[in-house]
């Protein structure tokens, strides 16, 4: 007794020391990606996870407008606005979306840099088209009749007018030619539109405590700010943290809810089947425990685990108390009252529950989601603690025992034949076989989100004022480096302009040239050397004024004696700082495998060759597609585990006690997964989870009452107890709001009901003649 | 006595006609100018049109105007489509959602969302649906109707920024056509659209609707 209780108090002692010394909320996360390995190896989803976590988690898209009329806010009202957020220190970057300042500053900086940006392209274009024209002229004199040709073109475009004034500056159009690309890429808002839209960054991952509650703060004072000057301002906004700040307080919420509602079910069942019900707390300590192992060795392990692990663990309670029960309602040896005596009966099957549950679950060790590798560790960990906990604590205290309620209803009810049993046992049979065929698996990444419609209904609001539209796709284009990635992205333009000419690829990749086209450029200038000549003669006879160009001519001549910049990612280096903040989101030429957007107003689904990089953003079905993978990964290993299970039983059970204790907890789940899938439920990895959890659970039934079953006696008071406590607590987690845990509860209570129902038939099934 | 340089009255000619329009009378409250009021009620009438048009662009870095020619359509509802069919053919359509291009081969496309690009597109819508509230908002009104039955009107920019991306717009016609639109943005910027061959209450297929409007 002494040693039971040093090594628990060891065991406590050491298990808080290490949760003292660590700060768990820094290690509990709530961001859906981080279910996902970092090390994912599919470098789409790499690209897509980045792009989602570093660049798009972290923007903040406010609109304000004035709740009293359709007028924008006014000009010092959104100053007052800006001036508050920007201070206020939680944000990196704030800007007005689509800022006309902005854009002009932008289209200065493009302007004084065209002939060392977009110059060089423009030298291959017109290379590649005079090599393809086959012309006996010069390449200089080919070029100035083509650029002159394309000039008198362009003034036939809506463009022309408003940019005539750039025209004698630029007559080669290197400007004009982008304008496009800017529009496009950028959606801008109506120009009815009443709203105020202001961009911006926030400085700490939204996903933290310091990237929400600050926040809202400094966006409720920047809105006070405004208001001083326009009272009836009103605000609209979205942003990852608002919707893992609700996510967060609606899973703290439910939890609590969730395990009250839980404990007070296993009560419930306690005083059914108990005759002091309050004696059901002695057991507490051990559902404390081996939650306790369960933290510790999850967070030794893992730096980061997802809040839905501790949801998911917090099931273990149900399976932690079953030892408590087996131990506790088995009654003493009569001619040894002594603990050991009395626990000799049941040592071998609570053992070989443990064990072959443990087993189960730490063949998840080896899945690729994270989520499940934690899972199984917790689940595990907490299973071998619940057992060693359960047998010291019994050491440790008095000799305890719970007095069970003698229940002649429930004990009595006997088959006269083997008719009814057999029809169960054909149904679920039926249920069982045609599970394969009925299965409809669905896997959605929103399943791990908790639901919040408003905000989302809020988020496509705000979306969509800023120009988000669903009729938009995006593109991602990455290279092994920046020169690599900038040549793909021209492939994948190409790619799209031959096999669906109806459609524009707009990316800010294209202003700047292909490393090839900027290494080529001098030698090409070259070639033109007598181009300025030729194109004042061309002007000419197209009705121009050659004089009306002398600006060109006097850059071009400055820009042809300059020497060119060694370093092309120089280019980039230089021209990021104009770059309005949001446009700056849109490609990293610096990442280490660098990217860069691109976006066609079109939502058609265009299938890419795969040796051009570029991957459509579409999230959604990346990362579902992503957990049907994981899905099918984590059914080889239940598979596999299953496998395990039953050898480890034939080893332990040499008879045919072993098929008998395979059949119930593999029967009971693959009819529960055929009613579910009949009943019309797509299922999902956390079906799958909680079937493997039921099959483990049902797993110790089969266990315990394969001595009764050979008897023909009635399955004990523990065995009923610890199921019916199981079913009781995983049933209320099927009203749970949050799908994951649903999902659990639903599938865990039904494989629990199913093998308990059969094991209560089979005790009740008169012997063959 | 004949000048020996008849050119040189050219400049007083021109001049003259500047007066002559500058001192177009003030049309102060055209939606109940007795005298305008029928004649912008018929332009305004919210009916399908059709019409043939010839844009001239005049460039300062160019001697002669650039020539556009196509069709016109206005339907309620829809907007302004002008299918120009020289020298590219390509179809810009004006309407609530704003301004787009559909080239020969389908591909649509938003010019930049450039002040004047913008301006001068909506402007354009305006006029030619004759939207008295929204020109009001940006114009002043003058003008002058002659006996047989010729009009000109002038509107003139009352902020400086509609002035320095768009210009004045002079407006001629015969009855309750609108013949011709002027653009001024300077003496050598300006666009002069030409319209003839109107018809209204034009009745649009599905197919049109579909080819010519968004």
């Amino acid at each position: 007794m002494i040693a039971a209780r040093l090594v628990l108090a060891a065991f406590v002692a050491a298990c808080l020391a290490w949760l003292v010394s660590i700060d768990l909320s820094q290690r509990i996360t709530t961001d859906v990606l981080d279910l996902l390995p970092a090390d994912e190896r599919s470098p789409e989803l790499s690209l897509v996870r980045s792009l989602s976590a570093d660049v798009q988690a972290r923007v903040v898209l406010l609109a304000l407008h004035d709740s009293a009329s359709s007028a924008p806010p006014s000009e010092p009202a959104v100053a007052a606005f800006l001036s508050s957020l920007r201070t206020s220190n939680v944000m990196d970057e704030v800007a007005p979306h689509a800022d006309p300042a902005q854009r002009e500053a932008l289209g200065r900086a493009l302007f004084e840099r065209r002939f060392e940006l977009l110059l060089p392209a423009w030298l291959e274009r017109m290379h590649a088209a005079f090599s393809r024209a086959n012309s006996s002229d010069t390449f200089a004199a080919w070029t100035a009749a083509r650029a002159a040709a394309e000039l008198e073109s362009f003034l036939a475009q809506p463009e022309a007018m408003p940019l005539q004034d750039l025209i004698p500056s630029d007559p080669l159009l290197l400007v004009p030619r982008v304008a496009h690309t800017l529009g496009d890429f950028d959606t801008l808002p109506h120009p009815t539109n009443s709203f105020a839209l202001v961009w911006a960054r926030l400085r700490a991952s939204p996903l933290s405590d310091a990237g929400q509650a600050p926040v809202f703060a400094a966006i409720e004072n920047a809105l006070a700010s405004a208001r001083t000057l326009q009272p009836t301002l009103a605000l609209q906004w979205t942003g990852i943290n608002r919707f893992a700040a609700a996510s967060r307080a609606r899973i703290q919420r439910e939890v609590a809810v969730l395990n009250l509602a839980s404990v007070a079910a296993v009560f419930a069942v306690a005083a059914l089947f108990l005759r002091r019900p309050w004696q059901i707390l002695h057991l507490l300590p051990i559902v404390l425990l081996s939650l306790l192992g369960a933290w510790t060795a999850t967070t030794l392990v893992f730096a980061q685990v997802h809040v839905l692990v501790f949801v998911i663990g917090a099931l273990l309670a149900g399976v932690a108390i079953d030892y408590g029960f087996y131990i506790a309602l088995q009654p003493p040896a009569p001619d040894n009252p002594s603990y050991t005596a009395r626990l000799r009966p049941i040592l071998r099957p609570l053992v070989t529950s443990c064990f072959t549950t443990v087993i189960g679950f730490s063949l998840l060790a080896f899945a690729e989601l994270p989520l499940l590798r934690q899972v199984g560790l917790f689940v595990g960990s907490g299973v071998l603690c619940a057992l060693a906990s359960a047998l010291l604590w019994f050491a440790a205290t008095k000799s305890l025992s719970l007095s069970p309620r003698a229940l002649p209803l429930l004990d009595r009810g006997r088959f006269s034949s083997r008719r009814i049993p057999f029809a169960f046992l054909a149904l679920a049979a039926l249920l069982a076989l045609a599970a394969p065929a009925l299965l409809e698996w669905r896997d959605d990444i929103r399943e791990l989100e908790i639901p919040s419609a408003d905000l989302r209904a809020n988020d496509r609001t705000v979306r969509a004022l800023f120009g988000d539209t669903p009729n938009r796709s995006a593109y991602l284009t990455f290279g092994d480096n920046l020169p690599h990635a900038r040549a793909q992205l021209d492939r994948f333009v190409q790619h799209v302009e031959n096999h669906a000419a109806d459609l524009a690829v707009a990316s800010l990749g294209t202003l700047f040239p292909t490393e090839h086209a900027w290494r080529t450029a001098p030698a090409r200038l070259e070639q033109l050397a007598d181009f300025p000549d030729r194109f004042r003669a061309a002007l000419e006879q197209r009705d121009f004024d050659p004089a009306a160009f002398a600006s060109f001519f006097s850059t071009w001549s400055a820009f042809t004696r300059a020497r060119p910049a060694a370093d092309y990612a120089q280019l980039y280096r230089d021209f990021l700082p104009h770059l309005p903040a949001p446009l700056r989101q849109s490609f990293q030429p610096f990442a280490p495998r660098p990217w860069f957007l691109s976006v066609i107003n079109d939502s058609r689904d265009l299938s890419l060759p795969s040796n051009l990089d570029t991957v459509p953003v579409r999230q959604l079905e990346t990362f579902n597609e992503l957990f049907s993978r994981y899905r099918t990964s984590a059914a080889r290993l239940s598979l596999i585990g299953l496998g395990l299970v039953l050898l480890s039983v034939m080893i332990v059970y040499r008879d045919r006690r072993a098929i008998r204790i395979l059949l119930i907890p593999a029967g009971a789940c693959f009819s529960s997964l055929g009613l579910l899938s009949l009943l019309g439920h797509p299922l999902n990895l956390f079906h799958l989870l909680g079937a493997f959890l039921g099959v483990c659970l049902a797993h110790d039934y089969a266990i315990f009452t394969s001595a009764s079953a050979q008897a023909q006696r009635l399955p004990a008071s523990a065995v009923r107890v610890s199921a019916l406590t199981t079913f009781a607590s995983f049933a209320v987690l099927g009203f749970s709001q949050i799908p994951v845990i649903h999902a659990l509860g639903t599938t865990v209570a039904l494989v629990v009901s199913i093998a308990l129902l059969a094991i209560e038939i089979e005790a009740r099934t008169p012997p063959p003649a | 006595m004949i000048p020996a340089r008849p050119l040189l009255l050219l400049p007083f000619f021109f001049f003259a006609i500047a007066v002559a329009r500058a001192a177009l009378p003030a049309i102060p409250d055209p939606a109940h100018d007795p005298r305008w009021r029928d004649l912008f009620a018929a332009l305004s009438a919210d009916t399908a049109r059709v019409a043939v048009f010839e844009e001239r662009r005049h460039f300062p870095f160019r001697k002669k105007p650039v020539v556009l020619t196509g069709e016109l359509r206005l339907a309620p509802g829809r907007g302004l489509s002008l299918r120009y069919l020289a020298p590219d053919p390509q179809t810009l359509i004006g309407d609530e959602q704003g301004i787009v291009v559909r080239d020969a081969r389908g591909r649509t496309r938003t010019p930049p969302n450039d002040a004047r690009a913008q301006a001068a597109a909506s402007v354009l819508v305006d006029v030619l649906h004759f939207d008295l509230h929204a020109l009001q908002q940006d114009f002043a009104f003058s003008g002058e109707r002659t006996g047989d039955d010729d009009w000109i009107l002038q509107l003139v920019p009352r902020s400086d920024s509609v002035s320095n991306s768009l210009g004045a717009l002079t407006l001629t016609g015969h009855g309750t056509t609108l013949e011709r639109i002027e653009i001024t943005r300077a003496a050598n910027q300006r666009i002069e659209i030409l319209i003839r061959d109107a018809r209204e209450n034009v009745e649009f297929s599905g197919s049109d609707l579909k080819r010519y409007f968004r």
